[in-house]
């Protein structure tokens, strides 16, 4: 396996050093002042994530107000030292409880140093599950081996745990009630012309799970994904009932799913680990079902005035209904007056962005709520350049809808003692980049 | 200010300040632009409280950064309110938003111009400033009489006329024509009678502008200016508000002679006299107190009064004057005046006859150079440099030698380089300035260009008196444990040329000699390997008898190194080593050097170089500056006169001469008649001093000998034709004041390699180099990478492959362009890549001749043309024109003395060499015209060799004639009419380009 890191430093926006941990000596401790000044000080920042400088890789990563930058001077894996970050991220945030920024880290310098210590050895990756690291690298203090009291001796667990076959799950875990909560998300992001086609349309996918689960269970998900219905209909040597079964691209699985299993049976089988975590992710390019239709007409009367209307239609089920719904219709930069005419929800201007914005709460399907406005233009010294025309953006959540059209058609659970559980499903499809130029 | 009442633009600022980032700003700022935009929509209007208040924020907005391109009619419309309070906001923003080129200040002209003509003080002044700020020409013709009115009139306030005077010199920077009024001198003139300070004040400053323009039509104010100096100097009736710590209006005083230094002279005696008086008690009036500004002010006061001085060209007595009051600062302690005062004695430098005075305070200069401010050692060290001549000289490079050992880096280069050139320039005698020279290498070896030592290898060369003294002086500095690599390079150099002048010194033997230069070579770097080496090969060949065991311990190294991966050891090794088992021939060629030729010294030079100063308007400098140009013209005229050069040694270089000497002489031909004195130097660039300096030593020996160099590019010069122009400068060469394209080709069958040299002559690096051939489609050339800059004076090579397709006239153009400043500048030049390249003359017999001749017939292989037009020349500078385009004429084949016929072979990569036959009759009556037939195997080739032949024969230049019939010119084709290529020298260089 190659390097994913010779040192790993944590900047601020200014550039100074929070925290670093060397791994490797191959690279020198000033080698963050070349990034410095050959990154941050240029424009270059943020144009491409992995520079050679000097002999050395840099790859970083923004995070709120934090530069996560990992240099190697050897030839290293950029697509792990990317996920190890991404990972690292991820755990610092369950250990922080919330936002990784400046300030969290400078809260926690002492705990992020043991993690560190702990998740990579010599520039190679280890265990960055935080369920596990939690177990031997608490925040509390420990209680001396002197202490009356005779401890629970979590250490040796872990290494168990560690080491053993199921890696991301403890052994002995009783729930009263035993239960799994199943989250489908997806984001749509679109692209449609003005005339009305659509250039661009993808739906990213994840299933998140939260399972609260007694002992070592085995579960196992059906889908209505076409590869695994017919794999279904292969075995039962049935034809595949009628309906819609989705392709899915791209599909990425938890480690615990065990992928002999999904490659020959086409059954996604797993034993998950406790609370809560993304169980697959996909991708889904045909057949997207888009929750929402958009008509604009823009006039533009004359070099001071324009016509807005906007026509926005549900296509979803008349018993669903969309959450948050925001329409930001861009104007020129010179817009001076608006006045507004809505069926539904409320417009307003917002000269920060240039956009007209119209809000609707509670937006139900197979309805088409419009708005009408006037756009008062100042003119300018300068000679107007034409405008643009950017796309017009939508923001949406609905739920109990997926754009994919995916379904979940069973989730079965299997345990030694063989007790019930209660399965619990949501849908939600929220907007991506969702475009409609204009 | 009026801001305390704008709860509105307050909170908007410090909403603005308390943004933690710059996204959070941008969004507050668009968020109030749009507040803006909407307000100044309003239908109702604002009222002019709410108009100010948004211009306000408007303003503060723009000066944030971002881009305000509304509102402007707002704040114009502004100017217009009757109240003062909108009339500032008006004009303030007006003036910070607009500029000169918007439209939208006509508008504003009206109004201003009311504002100029009106009653109100306040208005005025407000207008004034606004047009003195932003007025462009439109201001400057509408308004500058309306503005020079209010300037005379007595019956303004001096408020007023002082920002009318300021104002009226701003649109006069814009637009000179502004005063071209008549009697306005005469205006200007009453105005210097003025009693009011602060209006003469501004008044001055119009005058220094003015005169400095046209210095001839305001001749009546000079006497004026004295008075007023008079005036000030006696503290006659000046205000107690005019004066400055006891000081009257210095700044007036200042003004006032900046502007008498722009007249050359003052004739009138009476005024020169009460003038020199004036002068006078200045200098002695001036003296070092502790108050700090009124020392700044008097100072300022007392060194313009110096700069008049020297301007004026005053009597001795007042110079040394002069001199003994700077004498007196540069010993006082604080450094501010102690600078002021080198600085200025190195002004006084220019003055003649005071030099004699200045050398007084040697000494205490000398004291300066150990001063812990840089800049003032800086400034002694300009003035010991400037004052040095010969009878200090040998005390101030003594003072500066001693001063490097415990100069700062920075200052190092500098001052080793000056020592150079004043021992250079000052030497007493030549063995001094060899001991200098080496001194100064020893001390600050780092520091030390190379172009010092080459200078003194030179100076030795060519003084034979010097040259035993110097090798000796050499042997004792290779004595020292450790010295400098340039002191390894300079001794072996020495040693080497002049070691057997010491034969019979003791420890001076050549195995002597040897054994302790070589001693250094483990520790040198491969850049002086070369040096060693030619040393090693001369000292062997210095040793007379041979001695065996020298000879084998050197030739072992010269083993060592023959498989060196540096090529130019590489390549000396093997040359010295064969060489040196040829004998008595070595003798030959590695004799004695020959002498230098005397050219500029390439260190004063560079000196001259790095002198570009701040150019300050003071007449004596300007008067200075242009004492140094014409100096410069005079240096530069000799070397570009004298032919010989440099480059005739350099055998490597250029192996054929005539065709660049006429070529040389071209291109001065061509300068001059251009009037550009862009020097047209013979010489190498000092760039390639070292190329200069050490050619030479690569292959030796006179042209002619058949020493034969490793990779075979130097053949024997024109003894064998055939391998063609070895490396000839052919006529594409472009010579602009910033760039020198040179070119050396050799062509092979139908294979030629161009070596195109790029030549940077600026002292800063060309940028954006790009270099595009565009091939016509029967070539196939390939360019290697140009680089995307040139250092300064430096110069690249790009070698360049061409291979011929097919037979064509096309000729392949370079497109050259490069970034210059801020120019783009492009050259398309045309690349001598043309038809008979490849050609290869053949003589055939008459038996061979004819069966051909006859097997090709009628067209298309055989084609006859009758050409007419044709430039006359007698039948044998045809045929000597003929064989310069590689077609061999043979004589006899043809029957009629009036006929020529000729053959040659032509190569292509798609065919095999393919003969072509020329028959040419002329007619001795009618020499104009003449029938041509041509034939060949291949239709294409015999008409594109007919129209080549015929192209040339109807346009030669008769200035290249001449060298044309001695030597094989590679002639381009000439799209100009012949007469205009004869007689003006730019259609010529239109021609080549």
């Amino acid at each position: 396996m190659p390097v994913a890191a010779s040192a790993i430093y944590f900047l601020n926006l200014r550039g100074d050093v929070l925290i670093n941990r060397l791994y490797r000596d191959d690279v020198g401790g000033n080698m963050v002042d070349a990034f410095r000044v050959h990154i941050m000080q240029t424009k270059e920042l943020g144009t491409c994530p992995v520079r050679h400088i000097g002999g050395c890789s840099f790859f970083y990563m923004r995070i709120s107000n934090v530069y996560i930058v990992i240099v190697v001077s050897s030839n290293a894996n950029v697509a792990c030292a990317f996920k190890f970050v991404v990972e690292a991220v991820a755990l610092f945030k369950s250990y922080f409880g919330g936002a990784f920024d400046e300030d969290a880290i400078r809260n926690n310098f002492v705990l992020i140093y043991e993690l560190l210590d702990e998740i990579m050895d010599f520039g190679y990756p280890q265990n960055l599950s935080p369920e596990i690291l939690k177990l031997y690298i608490t925040q509390e203090g420990v209680r001396s081996p002197f202490s009356s009291k005779p401890t629970d001796k979590p250490v040796p667990n872990a290494t168990l745990q560690v080491t053993g076959a199921v890696g991301w799950r403890r052994e002995g875990l009783v729930y009263k009630k035993n239960e799994v909560f199943l989250d489908i998300v997806e984001s749509v992001n679109l692209l449609m012309s003005s005339k009305g086609s659509v250039l661009r349309c993808d739906v990213t996918g994840k299933i998140l799970m939260k399972c609260f689960l007694s002992g070592m269970p085995d579960l196992k998900l059906g889908l209505n994904d076409k590869i695994g219905l017919e794999k279904e209909s292969q075995i039962k040597s049935r034809p595949t009932k009628s309906g819609k079964t989705i392709e899915l691209d791209d599909v990425t699985f938890h480690q615990c799913v065990n992928l002999t299993r999904f490659n020959s049976e086409k059954t996604v089988s797993f034993v998950p680990p406790d609370g809560e975590f993304e169980l697959m992710k996909y991708r889904i390019t045909e057949g997207v079902n888009l929750p929402f239709r958009v008509l604009p007409t823009i006039k533009e009367l004359g070099r001071t005035r324009m016509e807005v209307n906007v026509k926005v239609k549900s296509v979803f089920g008349a018993k669903m209904f969309a959450l948050g719904v925001v329409i930001k219709i861009p104007v020129p930069k010179q817009t001076a007056k608006t006045s507004f005419q809505v069926t539904s929800g409320r417009a307003k201007y917002n000269a920060a962005i240039d956009c007209l914005v119209w809000k609707i709460r509670k937006f139900p399907g197979q309805t088409e709520p419009t708005m009408s406005a006037e756009v008062e233009l100042i003119s300018t010294m300068a000679e107007k350049k034409s405008w643009t025309r950017p796309p017009i953006q939508m923001e949406f959540q609905v739920p109990m809808f997926t754009a994919s059209g995916l379904r979940v058609r069973f989730l079965k659970v299997w345990e030694k003692s063989g007790y019930n559980t209660v399965e619990w499903v949501r849908y939600i499809t929220k907007a991506g980049s969702y475009e409609i130029r204009c | 200010m009026a801001l305390s009442g704008m709860r509105g633009l307050s909170v908007f600022i410090s909403d603005v300040r308390n943004c933690q980032n710059k996204d959070q700003e941008r969004l507050r700022v668009d968020k109030e632009l749009g507040n803006i935009r909407t307000r100044f929509k309003n239908e109702k209007g604002l009222s002019p409280y709410e108009k100010k208040k948004y211009v306000w924020k408007m303003l503060y907005i723009f000066m944030l950064g971002y881009d305000v391109d509304f509102g402007h009619m707002e704040a114009v419309s502004l100017i217009s309110a009757p109240k003062y309070p909108e009339k500032q906001v008006g004009y303030i923003v007006t003036s910070c938003l607009l500029n000169e080129n918007h439209d939208f200040l006509r508008l504003a002209i009206n109004t201003v111009r009311n504002d100029i003509i009106g009653r109100n003080e306040t208005f005025q002044c407000l207008a004034l400033t606004m047009v003195g700020n932003i007025g462009g020409r439109d201001f400057a013709e509408s308004l500058a009489p309306d503005v020079q009115k209010l300037l005379i009139s007595s019956s303004c306030r001096p408020l007023v006329r002082k920002k009318a005077a300021l104002c009226l010199l701003r649109l006069f920077r814009k637009n000179p024509d502004v005063v071209n009024v008549d009697g306005w001198v005469d205006r200007m003139a009453q105005l210097l009678d003025e009693r009011d300070l602060g209006v003469l004040t501004s008044s001055m400053s119009l005058l220094v502008a003015l005169v400095s323009n046209n210095h001839e039509a305001y001749w009546s104010c000079l006497p004026k200016c004295v008075k007023t100096l008079e005036r000030l100097a006696r503290n006659q009736d000046i205000p107690q508000e005019y004066t400055y710590y006891g000081i009257p209006s210095p700044w007036l005083q200042v003004k006032t002679m900046r502007a008498l230094q722009y007249f050359p002279t003052i004739e009138d005696p009476n005024t020169r006299r009460s003038l020199f008086e004036v002068l006078q008690r200045i200098l002695m009036g001036t003296d070092v107190v502790k108050n700090v500004n009124k020392n700044n002010a008097s100072h300022a006061v007392l060194f313009e009064a110096l700069a008049l001085v020297m301007h004026l060209d005053a009597e001795k007595e007042m110079m040394s004057q002069c001199v003994a009051l700077l004498g007196k600062f540069i010993a006082v302690r604080e450094p501010n005046i102690r600078y002021l005062g080198l600085e200025n004695m190195t002004r006084m430098l220019l003055v003649t006859d005071v030099q004699d005075i200045i050398k007084r305070h040697q000494a205490q200069i000398i004291t300066s150079l150990k001063d812990p401010d840089i800049s003032i050692r800086r400034r002694a060290l300009d003035l010991l440099y400037g004052m040095c001549d010969i009878t200090n000289a040998k005390d101030i490079v003594e003072e500066l030698l001693q001063y490097l050992s415990t100069a700062e880096f920075a200052m190092r280069e500098e001052l080793s380089l000056k020592a150079a050139i004043l021992a250079e320039k000052f030497a007493p005698d030549l063995s001094w300035y060899v001991d200098v020279i080496l001194q100064l290498i020893d001390k600050a070896g780092d520091f030390v260009s190379d172009d010092i030592w080459f200078r003194v290898v030179q100076f030795v060369t060519n003084n034979e008196d010097l040259q035993p003294y110097a090798a000796a002086k050499a042997r004792e500095y290779l004595d020292k444990p450790a010295i400098h690599e340039t002191m390894v390079k300079v001794s072996a150099y020495l040693l080497g040329e002049f070691g057997h002048l010491l034969a019979r010194r003791p420890g001076c033997s050549p195995k002597e000699l040897f054994s302790i230069i070589h001693e250094k070579l483990p520790t040198v770097l491969s850049s002086t390997i070369p040096i060693l080496l030619s040393t090693y090969a001369k000292i062997l060949m210095h040793t007379q008898p041979p001695d065996p065991e020298l000879q084998n311990q050197i030739w072992g190294i010269f083993n060592k190194y023959e498989s060196c991966i540096d090529a130019e050891i590489q390549q000396r090794a093997v040359e010295y080593h064969a060489l040196s088992r040829k004998g008595a021939s070595l003798m030959d060629i590695l004799a004695e050097m020959p002498k230098f030729p005397e050219r500029q010294s390439a260190l004063i030079k560079k000196a001259e170089d790095t002198e570009v100063d701040t150019a300050e308007q003071s007449a004596i400098k300007l008067r200075a500056q242009q004492q140094m140009s014409s100096a410069l013209v005079v240096t530069d005229q000799r070397p570009a006169n004298g032919t010989p050069s440099g480059i005739q040694l350099s055998l490597v270089k250029v192996p054929s001469m005539s065709i660049n000497e006429d070529q040389n002489m071209a291109e001065q031909g061509l300068s001059h008649e251009n009037g550009i004195l862009s020097k047209v130097d013979p010489q190498t660039p000092s760039a390639d001093l070292l190329g200069d300096l050490l050619g030479p030593l690569a292959i030796e020996g006179p042209p002619g000998t058949d020493v034969q160099s490793q990779q075979n590019i130097v053949s024997g010069l024109e003894n064998v034709p055939n391998t063609v122009e070895a490396a000839a400068i052919v006529p594409v060469e472009e010579q602009t004041n910033s760039v020198q394209i040179g070119i050396k080709a050799e062509w092979r069958a139908h294979q030629g390699r161009v070596v195109l040299f790029l030549g940077n002559k600026n002292t800063s690096p060309l940028v954006s180099v790009h270099a595009i051939i565009l091939p016509p489609s029967h070539l196939k050339i390939e360019l290697s990478l140009v680089p995307d800059t040139i250092p300064p004076r430096a110069q690249v090579q790009c070698p360049l492959e061409v291979v011929n397709l097919r037979p064509s006239r096309d000729v392949a153009v370079l497109d050259f362009s490069y970034k210059f400043g801020n120019n783009m500048v492009n050259a398309k030049l045309r690349l001598p890549a043309v038809l008979n390249k490849f050609l290869h003359p053949i003589s055939v017999s008459g038996d061979e001749f004819f069966p051909q001749w006859r097997s090709l017939s009628g067209p298309p292989l055989k084609l006859q043309e009758v050409v007419r037009g044709v430039r006359p020349m007698p039948l044998l500078d045809m045929a000597n024109l003929f064989n310069s385009f590689r077609l061999m004429v043979s004589p006899g084949l043809d029957p009629n003395p009036n006929n020529l016929v000729a053959s040659t072979t032509y190569y292509s990569e798609s065919t095999r060499p393919m003969l072509c036959l020329i028959r040419i009759e002329t007619d001795p009556a009618d020499r104009t015209q003449l029938r041509m037939t041509v034939a060949s195997g291949d239709p294409t080739l015999t008409f594109e060799l007919k129209e080549f032949i015929k192209e040339q024969l109807v346009s030669i230049p008769t200035a290249l004639r001449s060298p044309m019939a001695a030597t094989p010119a590679p002639p381009i084709p000439q799209p100009t009419s012949p007469a205009a290529a004869l007689t003006d020298p730019g259609a010529m260089l239109a021609g080549l380009l």
